[in-house]
């Protein structure tokens, strides 16, 4: 490339960016405050444009200089915390990796996730979704009393290979969000929670598989599922619960078959 | 705890998803694609097919095969409903859709003992 042209590149690149800084994008947000009463309202604002911003500096933007009560979560602005979910333009979404770009020239709709209660404004209540999670007993049960002086439950990377992908849920919730059968079903235990119960049953080094099964087989738990899959489309960390839920269908309908079968056998 | 039953028509249905997946489209282009465009006189490929479906594996495959197809599709518009919002008679549905796949089960019987 000249010199000329390269110089050229660069007015062009810059006069996008004066460009840029008069452009602005509307973001509609869903509002809430109980304590006021009334009803959820969206509320519009002009944010300024950047290619490079994602929906989440959109609302820090709003909150640091136009609207200082917008109630949202985040922590880590890399997709590693799980907090910062919302619904944008109705689908559930991490808005620290949810660019503007991606939706410029058009507005976008931010609300709560679906099919969680409201506290205040984009903030949901997730107390029943931590409930859920422990309700499958995520931790490694062991029938022998091991202690540290025993030295380490060795893996290979092959055992490892067998549950790893679970291991990565984030708890961000997109999946309960999209589930529509979560939003028949309160109770559901839901795509986390499973993926979360087989992270475990797959791990070579817990002894808790018959226990978790039986939690599994109950119809709030696997059998809820329809297999919609949206929860393995939506998952950020692509975890892929839907995968989890099928392979604790397999489980729970053999045992379903050998009790059925054996019903003197262990209960 | 009380375990669900779901378990069962689960097993039904994704038993009959393989076999919807896999046997019919063969069975549909064998006898309906394959056969009757080959060369060769009609009536006796006719009777080659009698015989085939005189064997008796050959019809416990074919009953088999219709069979776990009606308990797929009985589940899945069962649950597909259910996903529509069709949800304040569960116990109606799963007997209408269940009834009718057991139904079409027993005429899959009749129908393919008596050939
Ligand atoms: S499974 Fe995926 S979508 Fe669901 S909570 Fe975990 S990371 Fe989020
Ligand atoms: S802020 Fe942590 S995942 Fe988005």
């Amino acid at each position: 490339m000249s010199a000329s042209n390269g110089a050229a590149a660069q007015t062009t690149e810059e006069s996008l960016e004066a460009r840029m800084a008069d452009k602005t994008i509307t973001l509609e947000v869903f509002r809430y405050d109980p304590a006021a009463g009334g009803d959820p309202t969206f509320q519009r604002y002009d944010v300024p444009y950047r290619s490079d911003w994602v929906v989440l500096d959109a609302l820090n933007w709003i909150k640091d200089t136009t609207d200082g009560s917008l109630t949202f979560r985040w922590s880590c602005r890399m997709g590693v915390c799980g907090s910062c979910g919302m619904m944008v333009n109705g689908l559930p979404k991490l808005t620290c990796s949810t660019f503007l770009k991606d939706y410029y020239p058009d507005p976008l709709r931010i609300e709560p996730l679906a099919n969680f209660p409201v506290q205040r404004d984009l903030v949901i209540e997730f107390d029943g979704f931590v409930e859920k999670l422990k309700s499958i007993k995520p931790w490694l049960i062991r029938n022998d009393q091991r202690d540290p002086a025993d030295g380490e439950l060795r893996q290979t990377p092959k055992q490892l290979a067998q549950y790893k992908q679970y291991t990565m849920c984030i708890n961000c919730m997109l999946c309960y969000s999209a589930c529509p059968e979560y939003a028949f079903i309160p109770g559901f235990i839901g795509p986390a929670a499973i993926a979360l119960a087989q992270r475990y049953n797959l791990d070579s080094r817990d002894q808790g598989q018959a226990e978790r099964r039986k939690l599994l087989g109950v119809q709030e738990a696997v059998w809820e599922c329809t297999f919609v899959g949206e929860c393995s489309a939506v998952c950020p960390k692509h975890v892929d619960p839907a995968a989890a839920i099928q392979q604790a269908k397999v489980t729970s309908t053999i045992d379903w078959y050998k009790r059925f079968l054996m019903p003197w056998g262990k209960k | 705890m009380k375990q669900s039953n779901e378990a069962f028509w689960w097993s039904l249905f994704s038993a009959g998803g393989v076999a919807a997946a896999l046997f019919l489209p063969a069975i549909v282009v064998l006898t309906g694609f394959v056969l009757p465009f080959a060369e060769g006189d009609t009536a006796t490929r006719h009777e080659q097919l009698r015989e085939l479906i005189g064997w008796w594996p050959v019809r416990v495959l074919l009953m088999l095969v219709i069979s776990l197809s009606f308990f797929h599709c009985a589940h899945r518009m069962r649950h597909l409903l259910m996903d529509f919002g069709v949800r304040s008679t569960p116990l109606l549905l799963a007997v209408v859709f269940y009834a009718g796949a057991i139904t079409g089960t027993v005429a899959t019987v009749v129908v393919i003992s008596r050939l």
